[in-house]
């Protein structure tokens, strides 16, 4: 059965504890030209703000692999992206993400897939919410 | 941290990214994102793309760096959000140049909103790309 307005509501279990450390920090501001802020180096840096995207992605993969939506990563176009942050994340946080479908425009063979992960520490302080809009398509129509 | 100040239509510095194959797979290492469109010609071409193409991520996040180099923290950024209007096409032989700045479109309640553009070749490839500041 091909994900539906029914699957509205759906939520995943919290991905593992991820531990954001300063050398995945550095990284990632390497990655993004951005190595030079000092915010980013240091004994205490925050993450460059779309470092969330990483957790975020981790908790993608529990959708994606729910044999009830029948989705693919591989036929879903990434439409939006919005994150909006309570905190930045820090090196030493550890951090889950829960997944929640929150809506679902099926037409034909596509579905506009609207989602929204939480972040939070492990101890349950909220950092950011990553929500996204998916175009997926089912194979038989590719 | 001290008060930012900003004032709409305040015009951000503005600056230039050449995106190279070797950027692509920096980032992919990075972000954890290896889907092949972003590092293989052959998975490209299959979805009928010219070339390999930035992920959209990349240019989100190194977009934001007109608001972080203007704020200088960047624990000041409340909020921000884009569309992926179009994909940055990334040749093998030197890459793209992408160009970023950004406009103060309102200030409210201690927090400015910045509307940011990102051009490639001149077309826009971020679309209602807006990130909120706080000022305080």
């Amino acid at each position: 059965m091909p994900i539906s307005e029914d699957h509205v509501g759906r939520s995943y279990p919290a991905t593992a504890p991820y531990e954001v450390s300063r050398a995945k920090i550095a990284e990632f501001a390497a990655a993004l030209g951005d190595a030079d802020n000092p915010a980013y180096a240091g004994e205490a840096p925050v993450a460059p703000p779309t470092f969330a995207v990483v957790l975020a992605a981790a908790a993608w993969d529990a959708m994606f692999a729910d044999p009830e939506l029948g989705l693919s990563l591989s036929r879903t176009v990434h439409v939006d992206q919005k994150f909006t942050w309570q905190r930045p994340l820090r090196a030493g946080d550890e951090v889950t993400a829960t997944l929640t479908i929150e809506k679902v425009r099926a037409r034909g063979a596509t579905a506009i897939i609207t989602i929204a992960v939480a972040l939070s520490t492990a101890s349950g302080e909220a950092l950011c919410t990553a929500a996204s809009t998916l175009m997926h398509t089912n194979e038989e129509a590719a | 941290m001290s008060a930012l100040a900003a004032e709409v239509g305040q015009v951000l510095p503005s600056f230039s990214r050449t995106l190279e194959r070797a950027d692509l797979v920096r980032y992919a290492g990075a972000s954890g994102d290896f889907n092949p469109i972003h590092w293989s010609d052959g998975a490209a071409a299959a979805l009928g793309l010219p070339d390999v193409i930035a992920h959209g991520m990349l240019t989100m996040g190194t977009a934001l760096r007109v608001v972080t180099d203007w704020c200088g923290d960047p624990a000041r950024v409340r909020s921000y959000s884009v569309r992926f209007t179009k994909p940055v096409v990334v040749p093998a032989d030197g890459g793209a140049v992408v160009r970023f700045g950004g406009t103060v479109t309102k200030v409210e309640d201690g927090v400015a909103t910045v509307s940011i553009e990102a051009t490639c070749d001149g077309v826009l490839v971020l679309g209602a790309a807006t990130a909120e500041v706080f000022l305080g």
